[in-house]
């Protein structure tokens, strides 16, 4: 059905052609409706409980989604620095989609530097002489609170912080407000020695910006990689230009399909044009070889035939290898994080129309334009870089099979141990390199101020005015001091901090930051702040107060280890009348990591099993499934191994590496065993079927795993760090791949005989042949085509000698087409002894016993034959103990009717 | 005797209209700042029951209550004194400003739970609100007409009324190369300020104050109930309501406006978290010697 199917395109040409030609229509038509979407709440999974917490929590203290201006100047605190920024400023609050800017000019302090107790605003314009600046100054960097948030310690940075929402949930949103800093910036820029926004808006229009730098970029470049390497190893362009149009088409189809179903693109489906080209042009290679391979010079419709050849040979193969492959990426599904979850949605469907398009479009296109001669691919793999690494594979294989197997083995295990260091990130900063302005800028905020990312804990004590109790306010203290101990946050914030400067102020600004001690006290306190000025940190009735704290942890691991420690503390110390929140996006970002890694997990070990189980039941073999997995394992534990070793963390990028290139890697293990499968079918030396196979599908499978690596490879130009890590990974996955495949895999199957199910079902035999076979008797049918694909099968033409008398045989035939004659040589004299029909056994005495023949078997016809070796049988014995116990009972039974019938003749 | 007196009073507001008419098209700036000045501080001994809701950006409100007290003395010195009274954590958190004859202003703070002492502040400027508020204590004192400049702008007619619209500059500015600091309109009919306007450097409105509910309280002298001051740079409100007001010197001795008093009638609370009970409260409230 499947070789069927792979010769629709030619039967058919039109009808096809037309059918992908509407598809691919349609889709096109849908693309211009593709949305981009790099926002972070693809990063947070969509059943996390935190979310609503986290938005109740944001609706009432603010959002934590604010961008910072940050401003560097040694000349900052003067009346001319003062009046630009004031200009910005007042420009800022005029912009369309600002909510709030906290900044010089609109914070408010306590002050009680003059004597007097000052409760002002920090600057409510731009001072006009130097003097007044220079108070301003003091008076900014006397406020403990703002030092660190607002001001660094030496006085030269400031920052302005910008909080706007969209209200709209327009799209461009981000674009524009960052578009309108920078314009507002640029204008002042040249003034101040360095003046940057840093937050959302400008980490998602660059996310945006890098995306689609990778979508023009990307693609092309490993189109060239492709067809470069192609037609550098297999030297036809043919070859070449094939798995591009399939690409091609493909593309069209996924994106078409996104745009339809209003799935974004995001940053890992950036680099679905390099995968499906680099990964679709496997299958294209595998087929475009096995059509070199069909090609006869002599036949008038050497193109006809050789299709007709792919189609028998690959038909399987292929469909498996999609099936893994769409395996592969599909396990990426299940995984609750929506930026993965999309991004395998759009890889699986990729992957799967990409090998549909494949087996109707490529026998399409070569029979219209495929080479008629078969010299081509031959000469030019023959002495190419392939059969260099399979004679140093080769020599491994025969000299020192065991050793290699045992290095192996102890590379795993080095390489899984090394993987046990590994680590978790999701941190939307780190999908960047270090060296791009937006990280180093980020460092430099860090650095002056504290970081940019901003957390909360929310405290409820669900009583009006609770948090005007000293014994609360102190819990609030508490928890900051237990933070300053952890050492791993930048600064924190909380009601406690403002009570305690205000206290210290009014005792004259002498004395230590110290919490007002009596309710009293604290409410009158209350009364000099500006409203806005305790939004962050205390709900208006006081019943619920906020801790705001700020960090630059990019490691997720750490920081959820952390916040996990610092949640049982907070815990501890708010008593059980309080409930408590830790919250943040970035914690909810960070905190998916955990989901990434247990759903990789998952999605790994759910992956092996089905392959273990599909390669099972293909091969009929549960060994058959554990050689499939060998080079799954290997790779994927040197990949987990380097990782370790060369510090890059698991990230939705790295995460995926390892299930994507067991789907990929296990196709060419499929080839493999079903060429060798092939090769047992007509030979009973194991390990000369294993070489030939081996030497059949090594061209391609290195070719592919190169061009895989190859295009895998050019991720490494991706603008951003995750799909950069993910292509490195990948490619060397790739690499580890064919020594699995060339060099592990060998001298594991040479010890395995397998049988394909697809052959057993597929197997066409005179069913009343078989029935009526005394040598099938009391099979089931499963049984007896399982027993026809263990033995091998022989065609010998009319007049052609099967067995010779007096030689020495272990081989017993059973006929399944054609006639032969038995006879019996005594001296010159000859006599037919009997004629032998379909379903009939001869040469069981041989078979049985080392003995000379007693007969000549000649061909009466043309005579197909399954040949069943004492030898090879023995060996199969441990592979299939059911068949071959059944065959040697059916033996006996043969010999016995024979014997029965020799004393029957005798008396 | 009052009721005679309210019953004069609209025909001794139409006759002075009545003159005052011919001239106030010619009026200056400082003629009409004058003017209203003079309106307005009629009657020197004034005391109030207050209630101010500050609003914040959310619409959260609170409400605290608060009873003023103010005198104007011969030498044209003002005494004020602001007592808070609920909620009942900040009972009795005071606010005591004095502008002298010059114009100097100083102020004073009483915070109970710190103990008996005054606190020297910083009265700040007309943009700087007090105790949390979007009134400056120059709002609650009254501009001191010497310190500023007043430009007469166009008049306009609002709502139906038509107004004076006087720009305000710091004494010593020029009008024609800087921008003022606020703007009042003045309703023309009874020369009361309705609405003030504060602009920042920039020309822009940053926070308008509103007078609503006038009452004519004595002869051509006008007072708001009701004071709203819009912050639209903080987005927030502050209104003060007033619920009762007095014109008596018994209800605003001299001796009020110190320490000694604020020290006597609203002792220091003893430390603890709880909420001091209501009849302590209102045994403490000062209320013997209103």
């Amino acid at each position: 059905m499947i070789t069927q199917f792979l010769l629709l395109g030619i039967r058919h040409p039109r009808l096809v052609s037309i059918i992908l030609a509407i598809i691919t229509l349609l889709a096109a038509a849908g693309l211009p409706g593709l949305t981009v979407d790099t926002g972070f709440d693809s990063l947070i999974p969509a059943s996390d409980p935190a979310r609503q917490v986290y938005q109740r929590v944001m609706s009432e203290f603010g959002s934590d989604n604010k961008t910072i201006i940050y401003i560097r100047d040694p000349k900052l605190w003067t009346p001319a620095q003062l009046a630009r920024l004031e200009t910005l400023h007042r420009g800022m609050e005029g912009l369309r989609d600002v909510t709030r800017i906290d900044s010089l000019f609109t914070l408010h302090t306590v002050d009680s530097s003059n004597g007097k107790v000052n409760a002002k605003p920090l600057l409510r314009a731009a001072p006009k002489t130097l003097e007044e600046a220079i108070a301003a100054r003091d008076s900014a960097m006397r406020n403990p609170l703002y030092l660190g948030n607002f001001f660094s310690n030496d006085g030269n940075v400031m920052a302005m912080v910008v909080s706007a929402m969209n209200v709209d949930e327009d799209p461009e949103f981000n674009r524009r407000l960052y578009t309108s800093l920078e314009g507002l910036l640029e204008k002042n820029r040249s003034h101040f020695e360095q003046m940057v926004q840093v937050g959302p808006p400008r980490i998602t229009v660059e996310l945006k910006d890098a995306l689609f730098e990778d979508f023009i970029l990307l693609g092309p470049l490993s189109a060239l990689i492709l067809v470069t390497a192609i037609v550098l190893f297999l030297r036809s362009w043919m070859a070449a230009v094939i798995p591009i149009v399939t690409a091609g088409v493909t593309i069209v189809w996924t994106f078409g399909l996104l745009a339809w179903l209003e799935i974004p693109i995001n940053i890992l489906s950036a680099m679905l044009p390099s995968l499906i080209i680099v990964i679709g042009s496997t299958e294209d290679t595998h087929m475009v070889a096995a059509f070199f391979r069909g090609l006869t010079d002599d036949h008038p419709d050497a193109r006809g035939k050789a299709i007709s050849y792919m189609a028998r040979h690959l038909g399987i193969p292929v469909v498996l290898t999609v099936l893994t492959t769409v395996l592969g990426f599909g396990s990426n599904l299940f995984t609750d994080i929506g930026l993965i979850q999309q991004f395998a949605f759009a890889s699986t469907f990729a992957m799967f129309a990409n090998g549909l398009i494949t087996m109707l479009l490529v026998p399409m296109l070569l029979s219209w334009f495929g080479p008629e001669q078969r010299e081509e691919m031959e000469a030019s793999t023959a002495s190419g870089m392939p059969d260099h690494i399979m004679s140093v594979f080769r020599h491994y294989q025969t000299h020192h099979p065991r050793a290699t197997l045992t290095i192996t083995a102890l590379m795993c295990a080095f390489f899984l141990h090394q993987a046990s260091t590994l680590y978790v990130t999701n941190d939307p900063l780190s999908y960047f390199p270090e060296d791009r302005p937006l990280i180093q800028d980020t460092k430099q905020i860090h650095k002056d101020l504290a970081g940019i990312k901003v957390f909360f804990i929310a405290l409820d004590a669900g009583a009006e005015n609770a948090f005007q109790r000293p014994d609360n306010v102190a819990k609030l203290a508490e928890i900051q001091t237990f933070m300053q101990k952890q050492g791993v946050f930048d600064r924190s914030i909380s009601l406690a901090d403002h009570l305690a400067y205000v206290n210290r102020e009014f005792h004259g600004g002498y004395e230590h930051l110290a919490l007002p001690k009596t309710r009293q006290l604290i409410a009158q306190y209350l009364m000099f702040f500006q409203r806005g000025d305790l939004d962050s940190y205390v709900s208006h009735d006081y019943s619920r107060a906020n801790i705001v704290v700020r960090h630059n942890i990019s490691d997720s691991h750490t920081l959820n280890g952390y916040i996990r420690e610092l949640e049982d503390v907070v815990l501890s110390i708010a008593g059980p009348d309080m409930k408590v929140n830790i919250v943040g996006e970035n914690l909810m970002v960070n905190n998916a990591a955990e989901t990434l890694m247990v759903g990789q997990v998952k999605s790994l070990f759910t992956l092996l099993a089905m392959i273990f189980l599909i390669m099972s039941a293909m091969f009929t073999s549960f060994k058959g499934g554990a050689i499939a997995l060998i080079p799954a394992i290997i790779p994927i534990a040197m990949m987990f191994g380097i990782m370790g070793v060369l510090d890059i963390p698991l990230n939705p990028g790295t995460a995926m590496v390892a299930v994507i290139a067991i789907g990929i890697a296990v196709d060419g293990t499929i080839h493999l065993l079903a060429r060798y499968n092939e090769k047992c079918r007509r030979t009973s030396d194991y390990q000369a079927a294993v070489n030939e196979a081996v030497e059949e599908e090594a061209p391609p499978l290195i070719v592919s795993s190169l061009a895989l690596a190859l295009g895998f490879g050019i991720l490494l130009f991706s603008n951003f760090t995750v799909v950069a890590q993910f292509g490195a990974l990948a490619a060397a996955t790739m690499l580890f791949s064919i020594f699995a495949n060339l060099l592990i895999t060998p001298i594991v199957m040479s010890r395995v005989r397998l049988v394909g199910l697809y052959q057993i079902l597929g197997m066409k035999v005179d069913q009343a042949v078989l029935e009526e076979s005394p040598l099938f008797r009391d099979m089931t049918e499963y049984q007896r085509r399982k027993a026809i694909l263990i033995s091998e099968l022989n065609e010998f033409p009319a007049g052609d000698l099967l067995v010779e008398q007096d030689t020495v045989g272990r081989s017993m035939y059973l006929i399944l087409s054609g006639q032969v004659e038995v006879i019996r040589r005594d001296g010159d004299q000859a006599r037919v002894l009997a004629t032998l029909h379909p379903g009939q056994v001869f040469g069981e005495i041989g078979y049985i016993r080392e003995m000379q023949r007693t007969a000549d078997v000649r061909a009466l016809s043309a005579v197909s034959a399954l040949r069943f070796d004492y030898t090879r049988m023995q060996k199969d014995l441990k592979f299939f103990p059911n068949i071959v116990a059944k065959l040697n009972f059916n033996i006996s039974y043969i010999l016995g009717e024979r014997l029965a019938e020799m004393v029957g003749k005798k008396s | 005797m009052k009721a005679g007196r309210y019953f004069i009073l609209p025909w001794l507001l139409a006759a002075a209209a009545a003159v005052a008419t011919e001239s106030r098209e010619n009026w200056s700036g400082p003629q009409i700042m004058q003017e209203v000045h003079a309106r307005q501080h009629l009657y020197p001994y004034i005391y109030e029951e207050q209630s101010i809701v500050l609003v914040d950006r959310n619409g959260f409100r609170d409400t605290r209550t608060a009873r003023r007290y103010s005198r104007i003395e011969a030498d044209g010195s003002i005494q004020l004194l602001l007592v808070f009274e609920t909620p009942i954590p900040v009972k009795g958190v005071a606010l005591l400003a004095r502008r002298d004859a010059t114009g100097m202003v100083t102020s004073q703070l009483y915070l109970p739970a710190l103990g008996q002492q005054l606190i020297a502040s910083d009265p700040g400027d007309h943009g700087s609100g007090f105790m949390g508020t979007d009134f400056s204590v120059e709002s609650l004192t009254g501009e001191l007409l010497s310190e500023y400049l007043y430009v007469r702008s166009d008049d306009l007619e609002l709502e139906n009324q038509a107004y004076f619209s006087v720009d305000v500059y710091r004494a010593g500015d020029n009008p024609a190369k800087t921008r003022p600091l606020r703007r009042h309109f003045i309703r023309q009919d009874n020369l009361f300020i309705t609405r003030s306007d504060h602009f920042d450097a920039r020309g822009e409105v940053v926070r308008r104050q509103r007078s609503y509910d006038l009452k004519v309280v004595d002869g051509s002298m006008w007072h708001a109930n009701l004071m709203l001051m819009d912050d639209y740079r903080e987005q927030h409100q502050t209104l003060i309501k007033v619920d009762r007001r007095i014109f008596s010197r018994d209800y605003v001795p001299t001796e009020m406006f110190s320490g000694a008093w604020l020290f006597e009638h609203f002792q220091a609370q003893p430390a603890g978290d709880a909420e001091p009970p209501e009849d302590a409260a209102s045994a403490n409230n000062g209320d013997q010697n209103l």
